[in-house]
């Protein structure tokens, strides 16, 4: 379903229905999903569609830039060691309309396939609202249905001398960077500072594409994907994500 | 200062120089456009800030901007008008005390504002609860605050009132906790009626893990079981879920046979045991009986 077409079209996967018709002098959008019906009139010519996942937090309302992924099981990390470990993350899928050159995005259309929720990190005081999603700790790449769960590749630094428990980590949108071809990727980091807090965020070099500590998973060029919250201008928003209420 | 009128034309000798009509206009003028360009100043600064910070930070920062170029402005001439500015801090004190009697409640409320601005209980924006007023803050000035309530009247309390009341925050805190208590029948089975509220809450996007809900039984009522629900919610979301659940438990418990019953209360009669069955009495005796028994009868 990933990928960049050209009006009119129509494509289905499942479940999903995407479809762009000319009706008259305008074109018509469709979005059928599930009992979801999402009808959007685009009045433009020589226009393309991408489609491509996204950010899992605009769905079913933007409440929040902050992901909060809990670990199945908890994870100890030795005194200044240094590992590198592999979590699912949910999708969403975006629909982005743009020029021929792809130029002038703009997001027509947002969906996620997965279970929405939300959670609180910190204190009730001075908390932070997260998305939740819940992930198994893989030694290797896993394999999820790309439309519903992407998979990150999370390096561990433990800067400090003693253990670190660590069943949860957050990342904030405003540094994710997603790749997609075959599958979704990200690339992302937790550095341990202390007993209590880490600061954790993404890579943003563009990936080569494969994954070298999966011997299984083919050399792909992955593309980078146009994400909702890089369209935004950020000001002064951090990338990184500063977990001061333990993890 | 001499005020005579006959020297307007040639001027006010005062202290450290003179005052014409031409430096009093010139310092007028200059008031004027430094106002106008704080203005413009102000409406670009907006614009800039409009997606690099919070509504409420850029209005205490577009604010501090503008009344600072009034006031440095102000200060930096008026010596066109005779007053020497160094002479102002000297009579500060004396020139504060003046004021403060005389406008006591207009330096109050723009204290108020001022310590309104730096402890920042509330910002635009917050829903919030000044003594009976309920609604959003639609702006914090310097000697007011305007609250538009949820029926959308605008409200103006001044900063002394604000400054000095109990003030309640709604959205003070990311999330906040609401709760329900869910009355089921004696003949119910609570622990399944919990189950399905449990997993009815877990479906619900906005009903938070953590802090994590709770559903229990917490009284055995009159006439029925009484369970109550304690959700968290992020704080714009709370209303919303609240009554979108209410009604989604009231149909799934209803949907697998549980029921909210209506108050009720058992009456039983507790018949005499010793009194003769009416049909065995004889009807003379019965005549006497119905009277004499009546007082002796007993409604449980």
């Amino acid at each position: 379903m990933y990928g960049h077409y050209n009006p009119p079209f129509s494509v289905e996967q499942e479940g999903i229905a995407i479809s762009v018709e000319k009706t008259g002098e305008q074109w018509i959008y469709r979005r059928k999903f599930g009992t979801e019906n999402v009808e959007k009139i685009i009045l433009g010519d020589n226009k393309r569609l991408i489609v491509n996942p996204v950010e899992p937090l605009n769905t079913p309302k933007e409440i929040t830039p902050n992901l909060l992924i809990e670990f199945e099981k908890t994870l100890l990390l030795a005194g200044g060691a240094k590992r590198k470990i592999f979590l699912t993350f949910p999708i969403e899928i975006g629909i982005f309309i743009a020029d021929k050159e792809e130029k002038n995005l703009q997001l027509l259309d947002v969906m996620s396939l997965v279970r929405q929720k939300f959670t609180l990190y910190g204190e009730v005081s001075n908390g932070v609202i997260c998305k939740h999603w819940k992930s198994q700790i893989y030694p290797i790449s896993p394999s999820p249905n790309p439309l519903q769960e992407g998979i990150m590749e999370l390096t561990l630094r433990n800067a400090s001398s003693d253990w670190a428990t660590i069943s949860k980590v957050v990342f904030s949108a405003y540094g994710m960077k997603l790749y997609y071809a075959g599958d979704v990727f990200m690339r992302a980091r937790m550095d341990i500072l202390n007993r209590n807090t880490a600061e954790t965020g993404f890579e943003l070099q563009k990936l080569s594409g494969e994954l070298k500590s999966s011997p299984l998973k083919e050399i792909k060029a992955r593309k980078e994907a146009f994400g909702v919250y890089s369209l935004k201008k950020l000001g002064i928003m951090p990338l990184n994500f500063y977990m001061g209420s333990g993890f | 200062m001499i005020t005579d009128l006959a020297f307007s034309d040639t001027g006010f000798p005062i202290s450290d120089g003179t005052v014409t009509l031409g430096s009093v206009l010139k310092f007028i003028l200059i008031l004027s456009f430094s106002t106008l360009f704080a203005k413009i100043l102000s409406l670009y600064l907006r614009r800039s800030l409009k997606d690099r910070v919070s509504k409420d930070m850029g209005e205490t920062i577009i604010k501090i901007f503008y009344y600072g170029i009034l006031t440095i402005v102000f200060l930096s001439n008026l010596s066109l008008i005779g007053i020497d500015p160094s002479a102002l801090l000297v009579a500060g004190g004396v020139t504060g005390i003046i004021l403060g009697f005389a406008s006591q409640n207009i330096v109050g409320n723009l204290v108020s504002g001022f310590f309104l601005m730096v402890e920042r209980p509330i910002k635009i924006g917050d829903q919030v609860q000044i003594n009976d007023v309920s609604g959003y803050v639609t702006d914090i000035r310097i000697i007011s605050t305007h609250i538009r309530t949820f029926e959308g009247l605008l409200v103006r309390i001044p900063n002394q009132q604000v400054f000095t009341t109990n003030i309640t925050n709604i959205v003070g805190h990311p999330v906040r906790r609401f709760e329900y208590t869910i009355r089921i029948r004696y003949s119910d089975d609570a622990n399944a009626a919990i189950w399905l509220i449990k997993d009815l809450i877990d479906k619900e996007p906005f009903a938070l893990l953590n802090p994590s809900p709770s559903v229990f039984v917490s009284d055995l009522g009159d006439s029925s079981v009484n369970i109550t629900v304690r959700i968290w919610a992020p704080v714009n979301e709370w209303f919303g879920i609240k009554t979108r659940i209410l009604w989604d438990i009231k149909q799934t418990l209803e949907e697998n046979g549980i029921e909210i019953p209506l108050p009720q209360r058992i009456v039983r009669i507790q018949t005499d045991s010793k009194k003769v069955p009416e049909e065995l009495v004889p009807v003379q005796e019965k005549e006497i009986e119905s009277v004499l028994n009546y007082e002796e009868r007993v409604l449980v």
